[in-house]
């Protein structure tokens, strides 16, 4: 009878036990399991949605977020510039800003106004990348019909609004508003649920924000050449414009592991250490345990020629089944409880509604089956030791007289 | 009524030109302004420096101010992550320092006014009444503003408890059974010296109870102790004054009343399982 067998005829005479073992494994696991996709979900699904724009380097003025810091002044020439770099492919100039919608009503040709809810705006040239997604109608051309200002909307604010393409909207920081021609409906990679936003180009931005400093961007979004990379995109900028801040997604990335997304890391490194402990004791406990019922049995085989090696051995695949059984109903049990806790945490004001915090790597579950291997030799080492130090004539006699 | 200033993200022109030149302007004249202990801190101030600020990335039009102090930004759950180099200044400085010359309206311009009112409880009605009076502005309750980001991270706490619990059940019960069956034969006993089972399991239940009160006590010390460290190590990583965890007598008291009826479960359990069995089998005869 191979080990396996024999572990697997010990756990069957103690259904119950075994089942127990089975569950707190299954629901433990699960949790180490969610909290290894909690350690990168951040990063993994951060990674995706700036991926997603079609930009793989930010140029800024200082190293403030892009909207919250100083602008870039001279954009234009600043961008023209960077277009001449063999390295790039694309340099595209971004202003972002946000009004309190015009609170008159419709003056004819199917003008809406807002009540007093904000409009985030951002602001570009015509485009030849995926900075938003069209889903509806059109994307911005720099004059609409009758020489409008364009716009694009989401679809919380069309929604809101009951606007579609070809309405128009009225905008502006400050009396009078501007019309603006819906030219389409955008999804934007960085919306959160149910915010308002819009884009418009970078003359609109002006018309919508006559104040604004003009020639000015709070970031170039940048695109390198394939062949060349983001890493010699990025030294080639700095090299023709050490004044400003070029970050690749690298960059980026680093800079939130840092800071603003360390907080989750360090939680899921404390509950998957929690989780990893309290997987370790329950292993041990019922293993030592049952070692400590079976004392006479190991004795007994040890008598009938068993070695201390085929004796570890049946022990190791014990804690191996247990481990290993509660550690593979953990991952379906791990993803449905990463999906329930995703959606609480999604709900956080503010939050890009395609950012995930839990996001499933293969990685993930390379380390979830380390962790357990580990787990289920750590667990079987003391019982081990218990059983290969039986002293065989002594323990053979306690069990008889008993 | 108070305006809070935040600068945030002013560019610093630091450094020792930078100090000399303010020096030789005579930098006691310069207007005051307090910097954050983590400003402070990463550029190497000290009360009584004279700095100069400017809100151009290059460092054009700067102008002197002097550090009349440090204070500790009020702890804030949504940035705690991020570093706090901020400044206070007066707010016609802040307006000269940052107003566009070309734009007239921006000399008397400000971010955000926050009120204080004499009843915190007419914050909601405040706020519509003002949103209603003037629409373009957007009026919350700082209060409403704050409190999103606690509900939600503290429902993903309350799922991880959960969550934590039902695989402390597990291991929980497997004990008891583990327990009980070692006591089989004692159970046994008991039942052949006329016993029943109801004080059989009395007993279980007591003894359920006090391994559950003193397990539920640990627990609360242990986190009463250690809850020092953890704060300490999340307040030196974020640098922040903020409090990660307290023990108080609420979720102390939480935690018992989950605690108790869960181990005196598993224990009545755990026993009942052992004592619907015959008594020649308790016994294994």
């Amino acid at each position: 009878m191979s080990p396996l067998q024999f572990a697997w005829r010990s756990l069957s005479r103690q259904p119950a036990r075994a089942w127990l073992g089975l569950t707190g494994m299954a629901v433990v696991g699960a949790l180490l399991f969610d909290m290894l996709l909690l350690s990168r979900g951040l990063l993994v699904s951060f990674r995706d949605l700036l991926e997603s724009t079609g930009f793989d380097i930010r140029v800024t003025a200082t190293e403030a977020l892009p909207g919250m810091g100083p602008a870039l002044s001279d954009a234009a020439s600043t961008a023209e510039r960077l277009r001449g770099l063999p390295e790039l492919a694309d340099v595209v100039p971004v202003r972002f800003g946000s009004v309190a919608l015009d609170d008159g009503d419709a003056d004819g040709g199917g003008l809406r106004g807002a009540k007093r809810r904000g409009l985030a705006i951002v602001a570009s040239e015509p485009r030849r990348r995926a900075e938003w997604k069209v889903v509806q109608g059109s994307d911005l051309a720099e004059r609409g019909p009758g020489g409008r200002p364009e716009i694009v909307v989401n679809r919380a604010f069309a929604r809101e609004e009951k606007v579609e393409p070809g309405s128009l909207v009225r905008l502006g920081s400050a009396p009078p508003a501007r019309e603006f021609r819906v030219a389409g409906i955008v999804e934007f990679p960085f919306e959160a649920a149910g915010e308002r936003m819009a884009g418009v180009t970078l003359a609109g931005f002006l018309d919508a924000f006559p104040a604004a400093r003009r020639d000015e961007a709070d970031l170039l979004l940048v695109a390198s050449r394939p062949a060349v990379g983001a890493e010699a995109a990025v030294a080639a900028i700095r090299r023709a414009r050490p004044d400003l801040h070029t970050f690749s997604i690298e960059d980026v990335l680093e800079r939130l592991r840092q800071a603003e997304f360390s907080y989750f890391r360090q939680v899921s490194v404390v509950l998957a250490t929690i989780a990893s402990f309290f997987a370790l004791l329950l292993v041990t406990t019922l293993l030592t345990v049952s070692v400590n019922q079976r004392l006479g049995e190991v004795a007994a085989l040890r008598a009938l020629g068993f070695s201390r090696r085929r004796i570890t051995a049946d022990l190791v695949a014990e804690s191996a089944l247990l481990v290993g059984g509660g550690g593979i109903v953990a991952v379906p049990l791990g993803l449905a409880l990463a999906r329930a806790l995703d959606s609480i945490l999604r709900r956080m004001p503010d939050l890009p509604q395609r950012l995930h915090f839990f996001v499933f790597e293969p990685r993930a579950l390379a380390l979830h089956a380390g962790f357990l291997v580990l787990a289920a030799l750590l667990a079987a080492a003391y019982p081990v030791l218990l059983a290969a130090r039986l002293p065989i004539a002594a323990t053979l006699r306690k069990e008889s007289v008993s | 009524m108070s305006v809070r200033l935040l600068v945030l993200f002013l560019a610093l022109g630091l450094g020792a030109p930078a100090r000399a030149a303010a020096g030789a302007a005579s930098g006691s004249e310069a207007p005051e302004i307090l910097v954050s202990r983590g400003l402070l801190r990463e550029c190497g101030l000290s009360p009584g420096d004279v700095v100069m600020l400017s809100a151009d990335p290059h460092g054009a039009d700067a102008r002197l101010f002097r550090v009349a102090g440090v204070y500790e930004p009020v702890p804030d759950p949504a940035r705690f992550t991020a570093k706090r180099l901020e400044a206070r200044m007066h707010l016609p400085d802040l307006l000269a320092l940052t107003a566009d010359p070309g734009e007239a309206a921006a000399a008397d311009a400000v971010g955000a006014i926050n009120i204080a009112l004499k009843d915190p409880a007419d914050a909601p009605a405040f706020a519509r009444e003002l949103a209603a009076r003037a629409p373009a502005m957007s009026v919350v309750p700082a209060a409403a503003a704050d409190d999103e980001h606690f509900v939600i991270i503290e429902r993903f706490h309350l799922a991880i408890s959960v969550v934590t619990m039902i695989g402390s059940t597990a291991f929980l019960l497997a004990l008891m059974v583990i327990r009980a069956d070692e006591r089989r034969e004692v159970a046994g006993l008991l039942r052949l010296l006329g016993l029943r089972r109801r004080r059989i399991l009395a007993q279980a239940l007591l003894e359920g109870l006090a391994i559950a009160s003193a397990g539920a006590v640990f627990g609360v010390l242990f986190a009463a102790a250690t809850q020092g460290a953890v704060n300490a190590f999340f307040q030196w990583r974020y640098d922040t004054t903020l409090v990660f965890v307290r023990v108080t007598p609420a979720i102390a008291a939480r935690c018992v009343a989950l605690a108790l009826p869960l181990g005196v479960m598993a224990g009545l359990m755990a026993s009942w399982t052992l004592l619907r069995r015959p008594v020649l089998d308790l016994l294994r005869r």
